[in-house]
């Protein structure tokens, strides 16, 4: 799998994140390859969910570089980030209360959308039809993501947990990213559960996205990741192949306790 | 130096006092996070009941009343004592149910116990003032300090008293284990429950001495400047909730500080600033609204209380039983949900059915009525944009249709009437260009306003847009040259189209009708859009919204925007159809009155504002018919008030919540998923 393509996607240099005086993240080099499954690991607390939120804009890095297409994407903001094609997943669900499935599908294609207050107020039929390409989008990625056109009505919070997940992949998917962050997208599921997951990762992929995610179930890692970087304490420990980290002494130590 | 170093005596003791009542703030907002806006209501309380108690004989709702007649120091401390017992009741009743609830709930009840407390008081003791009983310590001579500064001797009490009460509290909150438990409570309420601190008790305790402190300040006011009045605790509640913020609004001693830096500045102020009395308030506002901008924590607060937490708005059901309230409300909701379903038929036969009244109500009288009740529906409608779609609490929105009313009115008055002798007659079209013209004028008005809150969430932000709704009206009343000050512009023409006049009470509620479709369709047609879904998306969770793509900044200055249009916009049509207006029309207390309407009728609801806008003007005019009311006016407020705190505890999400919003556009949905749908 080794990619033919040198410039990664996403590239981030001697990123350093502190608070206060604790340094969650310390001086990581990472690149994201185009059209990889990148899985990052750790145990609890090595800051895997703060390196997602730099590479979201979430948390500004004390110090470092983000490249992301070819275009430094450091200060962009948050909603700037989305724009330039990284969309993610939390790891709480954050769905909109009070929105129904295809409202908060549709929250996702937000940069979509142009139109005017006036195009808006008129309903102009520019405005109309992107309004309806979208609609017909959105239904095309509920059924994407395992979920049927019937739940598009229903409120997205009374939805199942697993099924709630779904619908944040699809909210993610409408903007069309480049990239897709998934923050621990198995936790609480069962093995079926994993495993249509999983897929749903692949055919991403098989998309054109690349995909970053955080997981713990080794199991799955293995299987789905084709390069995967391990944090500890915030520092980077390996990267590489999966076979080869996960089969690195350091990496089972970081996994198994300090006994070596 | 005698002139300054007179002001700063008198700043002084301005600064105790409101430092004094900043302190009790800060007290119960570190415990509950909780903006407590009855908290003025509490401060006048502790005037009344200190002067009624001083007194030989009171009349309360209109019978005399025999009293004891205590000395001041007594009364003082009954004074105290029932206000401190008022504190807890209230917090039993309208603030604990609410704990868990998202933030707006708590903050909406706050305002609404405010409005409830100062309606009872004015009807127990009359809309005219109570003079201030004297205390013998007052007819001493005054201390002169270096030749020229005079100081009265209730001066230095006042000062000592309120020096002495927080020192007190100081030492209490540092030492006692009581105050050890206000404290665990404040950082972390959960952990103080689980690590075996009686959170509720402690809270309460919190609210006895706040309201307790409150009354304190309240009587040691009413007893420098000679009087008690219902409405007196208006200004300086908000004067102690700008000091509690000026200090950083959790921190103690940052209040004493903020309280006497904001009395100094006033003192110096009104002082050395041209017609500097009158600008007074002005200031004070100015200096919050500067420093929530640039330091929104505060001198010495964290700043971690600007964080609003995620969530719907006011929650979705209650957490409370009422199984009488659901089942009274199941034939409503039901009805309204599938008027919602239905779309715009619903909405066709809404408007046939306000067609007929419209042609069919006999009385001028009642034609009169229902025309406010659709300008307060559209006013509404506007401050729903802003707080029922986008989340933004917004305490100033009055400052837009007051941009919009003096617009028309100084255009059509005092400048083409007065200084040009045109006759409006004769230029009658140009009502209709000010309608957009003021929208937009309004909307600008509100970027501006907008742009600095844009850092702001949850209550301070509420502060912030009091601070700038207040501004304006202070403006509108010192600006003479402009708007005519306290005056206000009259003979504001009657509506006319091609000449005809259409003041008839019914044409105006034809073409009130006429505007309220104008604005409804608009706001429909961006709420059931991209720019509705961002909206909601911020109130529900601002970052995941940012996480998504949508520039949250942005849609927040258009909510303002078109919440500020519709402001305008309505405002025009006011001015021509009340023919006078005055800084009276745009008090905060209509702002308020606003909120309660949206909120009483549902929040992020197309129809919610008219339902909660008919409710409550129609009661207004038909409980005057009741005897009771008709010699005390000020008990339907009251009214309001509490039918306001119930749906808060019982029905947060209002009456017509089940007529929820689509966010799409209508029509744009494949037949395919309709079917399946």
């Amino acid at each position: 799998m080794s990619a033919p393509s040198p410039a990664p996607l996403l590239e981030a240099r001697a990123i350093t994140v502190r608070f206060g005086g604790l340094e969650a993240v310390g001086n990581l080099d990472m690149a994201i390859a185009r059209n990889a499954i990148h899985g990052l690991i750790g145990p609890n607390g090595a800051g895997k969910t703060t390196v997602l939120n730099v590479l979201t804009g979430f948390i500004s890095p004390t110090e470092g570089q983000l490249v992301f297409d070819g275009a430094e994407i450091g200060g962009l903001g948050v909603n700037g980030f989305a724009r330039r094609g990284l969309a993610r997943t939390f790891q709480n669900i954050r769905l909109f209360g009070a929105m129904t499935v295809l409202e908060s599908v549709l929250v996702g294609a937000h940069q979509r959308f142009s139109a005017n207050a006036l195009s808006l107020v008129f309903a102009r039929r520019s405005a109309r039809a992107a309004e309806r390409a979208m609609i017909a989008r959105a239904y095309e990625l509920l059924e994407f993501v395992g979920l049927g056109a019937d739940v598009a009505d229903r409120v997205a919070t009374t939805l199942s947990y697993g099924h709630q997940r779904r619908v944040e992949i699809a909210r993610a998917l409408i903007s069309s990213p480049k990239l897709l962050l998934l923050d621990e997208p198995l936790a609480g599921m069962n093995a079926v559960e994993k495993a249509e997951i999983a897929d749903l990762v692949r055919q991403v992929r098989a998309q054109g996205i690349a995909v970053l995610l955080i997981e713990h179930d080794m199991q799955v890692v293995r299987r789905l990741c084709d390069h995967l970087t391990v944090l500890e304490y915030g520092r980077k420990l390996a990267d590489g192949p999966p076979e080869q980290v996960l089969a690195d002494p350091a990496v089972q130590a970081a996994y198994l306790g300090r006994a070596r | 130096m005698d002139y300054l170093g007179q002001l700063l005596a008198n700043g002084l003791v301005l600064g105790a006092i409101y430092a004094l009542a900043a302190v009790a703030f800060t007290l119960v907002y570190g415990v509950v996070r909780l903006v407590n806006f009855a908290f003025g209501e509490l401060f006048m309380l502790g005037a009344f009941l200190t002067a009624s108690l001083m007194l030989p004989e009171v009349r309360l709702i209109g019978m005399v009343v025999p009293m004891p007649g205590f000395s001041l120091p007594v009364a003082a401390a009954g004074a105290i004592l029932l206000t401190g017992a008022l504190g807890v009741l209230v917090d039993r009743i309208a603030y604990r149910p609410l704990r868990n609830a998202p933030r707006l709930a708590p903050l909406i009840t706050s305002i609404a116990v405010s409005v409830v407390l100062q309606s009872l008081a004015q009807t127990v003791w009359g809309a005219e003032e109570l003079r201030f009983p004297e205390f013998h310590l007052a007819t001493l001579p005054p201390v002169v300090l270096f030749d020229s500064i005079y100081l009265s001797v209730m001066d230095l009490v006042v000062m000592a008293t309120a020096l002495a009460a927080m020192l007190g509290l100081s030492a209490f909150i540092a030492r006692s284990s009581l105050g050890r438990a206000m404290r665990a409570s404040a950082e972390d309420q959960m952990a103080a429950t689980l690590v075996g601190i009686p959170v509720n008790r402690v809270v309460a305790a919190a609210f006895a001495i706040g309201s307790g402190f409150a009354a304190l300040a309240g009587l040691l006011y009413a007893q420098t400047y000679g009087f008690a009045h219902s409405s007196m605790g208006f200004l300086p509640g908000l004067k102690a909730l700008t000091a509690a913020v000026l200090g950083g609004i959790g921190s103690i001693p940052g209040a004493a500080l903020g309280g006497l830096i904001l009395g100094l500045v006033e003192a110096l102020g009104s002082g050395y600033l041209p017609n500097g009395t009158a600008w007074k308030d002005a200031i004070s506002f100015v200096l919050l609204v500067g420093l929530l901008y640039l330091r929104p924590q505060g001198l010495l607060g964290k700043p971690e209380l600007n964080s609003a937490g995620r969530g719907s708005l006011l929650g979705g059901a209650s957490e409370f039983g009422a199984g009488w309230l659901r089942a009274a409300f199941a034939k409503v909701d039901g009805g309204l949900a599938r008027a919602a379903a239905a779309g715009p038929r619903a909405a066709l036969a809404l408007l046939a059915v306000a067609i007929l009244v419209g042609l069919l109500v006999p009385s001028d009288y009642w034609l009169r009525i229902l025309t406010m009740v659709v300008i307060y529906g559209m006013l509404a409608s506007g401050l729903n944009v802003i707080v029922g779609f986008a989340g933004l609490l917004d305490l100033g929105f009055v400052a837009f249709w007051a941009v919009g009313s003096y617009l028309t009115s100084i255009l059509f008055v005092l400048v083409l009437k007065d200084q040009f002798g045109v006759a409006p007659a004769d230029i009658w079209w140009l009502l209709y260009l000010n309608l957009p013209l003021a929208g937009l004028l309004a909307a600008g008005f509100a970027v501006i306003l907008g742009t600095p809150t844009l850092r702001l969430r949850g209550d301070y932000l509420a502060i912030m847009t009091l601070g700038f709704g207040e501004i304006v009206r202070v403006v509108a009343i010192n600006w003479m040259d402009l708007t005519n000050g306290p005056m206000g512009i009259r003979g504001i023409p009657a509506p006319n189209l091609f000449g005809i006049a259409l003041g008839s009470p019914r044409a105006q509620f034809f073409f009130a009708l006429a505007l309220a479709v104008l604005v409804v369709f608009a706001i429909a047609r961006l709420v059931r859009s991209y720019v509705g879904r961002a909206w909601v998306a911020i109130r529900e969770d601002e970052e995941a919204a940012e996480a998504m793509g949508v520039p949250t900044a942005r849609y927040k200055l258009y909510a303002y925007a078109a919440s500020g249009f519709v402001g305008g916009f309505v405002g025009v049509f006011y001015a021509h159809t009340q023919q006078y207006i005055s800084p009276l029309n745009f008090s905060l207390f209509e702002n308020i009155l606003l909120l309660m309407l949206v909120v009483l009728g549902g929040l992020g609801t197309f129809i919610g504002p008219f339902i909660g806008a008919l409710i409550w003007i129609v009661f207004l005019q038909l409980a005057l018919d009741l005897p009771f009311v008709q010699a005390y006016p000020e008990t339907r407020f009251a009214l309001l008030g509490i039918v306001l705190i119930v749906l808060m505890v019982f029905r947060p999400q209002g009456l017509a919540a089940s007529a929820r919003v689509a966010l799409t556009m209508p029509g744009t949905r494949p037949a395919k998923a309709k079917e399946a749908a």
